[in-house]
């Protein structure tokens, strides 16, 4: 059995015991202040890459390389809008073409139909027309 | 007489063969350019194999129309259109499309289908050119009283898909007028040369 079971008052005890007021060690403030100080110095070298553009020649290199990216990513979209625009024009142009070409194909079977329809029922089905010229 | 032949055989070949390699791979007939300076309205599509190629990559795979154009451009080697539009009838002559139709009266080609309608003067002659006995091109010459159509498709192609697209991408089938008792056009098919 627990030595705490047999005597209530004992847990009451170690309980006052441990929740029992105590006053902040002397230079607790300042050691509190000084931790926080070594913190915020040793989070600094995160940071550190950045310090790389207060070289100048590196910030102008930077600036050139971004720049220089932005141009050629431009010139790249801008050949390849032109290139889509061309693409278009050309699926046009062969859509018109199909058009036309299936549009006189047409025309030619619906005229041989038409004349098919229009010979007289005692013609043999087989007799093509001919051409008188 | 057999040796005048036989010492004139490389000169008639030299003049022959140009002819037939001429009709062979004509895209265009020489003199149908001269037309578009009477024409009001030119369409004018030139387009060959790797043009072609290039097109019919930007064709939608979504769309039902332009899916079949796609598969009918697959195998073609070029596409050759010219249509005028002129603004007074007569403005080209009967001699000038006879001398395009006379083009293709070459062994290579077929006359197919000829269309003529004294009614509304229009004029459909349809050519093919078959290689061991398989479709390897077609030349079509339409002549209207005020438009002149010539179309040279090379490579293999199926006729009806062909046709069936001039009933599509927004162009009605064309209408026919009703039979009547006395025909007015007369055609003559499968006029093979």
């Amino acid at each position: 059995m627990n030595p705490i079971d047999q005597n209530p008052n004992r847990l009451e005890n170690v309980l006052k015991e441990a929740l029992r007021r105590q006053d902040a060690p002397e230079n607790f403030a300042a050691d509190v202040l000084a931790r926080i100080d070594q913190k915020s110095t040793e989070s600094e070298p995160q940071h550190s890459w950045m310090s790389i553009f207060s070289r100048p020649a590196l910030r102008w290199a930077a600036c050139a390389a971004v720049f220089i990216c932005l141009t050629l990513g431009g010139i790249h979209y801008r050949h390849v809008q032109r290139e889509r625009a061309k693409g278009e024009a050309a699926k046009q142009q062969l859509m018109l073409a199909l058009r036309i070409a299936g549009s006189k194909l047409q025309l030619a079977k619906e005229r041989v139909n038409d004349i098919n329809a229009a010979r007289p029922q005692s013609q043999p089905e087989s007799r093509t027309p001919r051409s008188r010229s | 007489m057999s040796t005048a032949i036989r010492n004139l055989f490389p000169i008639i070949l030299l003049l022959v063969v140009p002819f037939v390699l001429r009709a062979q791979d004509l895209k265009l007939p020489p003199d149908i350019e001269s037309l578009s300076a009477k024409a009001k309205e030119t369409v004018e599509v030139n387009m060959d194999g790797p043009m072609l190629r290039w097109a019919s990559k930007f064709l939608s795979k979504e769309d039902p129309e332009e899916k079949e154009a796609a598969k009918l451009v697959e195998n073609l080697k070029a596409i050759y259109v010219r249509s005028y539009e002129f603004a007074d009838e007569k403005a080209y002559s009967a001699a000038e499309v006879e001398s395009l139709r006379s083009q293709f009266r070459t062994p290579t080609w077929s006359r197919v289908v000829g269309v003529r309608s004294e009614h509304d003067g229009e004029n459909v002659d349809v050519f093919f050119r078959l290689e061991n006995e398989k479709m390897a091109g077609i030349v079509i010459i339409s002549a209207e009283p005020r438009e002149l159509t010539f179309v040279n498709i090379v490579g293999p192609l199926e006729i009806d898909q062909l046709a069936d697209l001039g009933g599509e991408f927004g162009i009605p089938r064309l209408k026919t007028k009703p039979p009547s008792s006395k025909p007015l056009a007369k055609a003559d098919k499968g006029d093979r040369k």
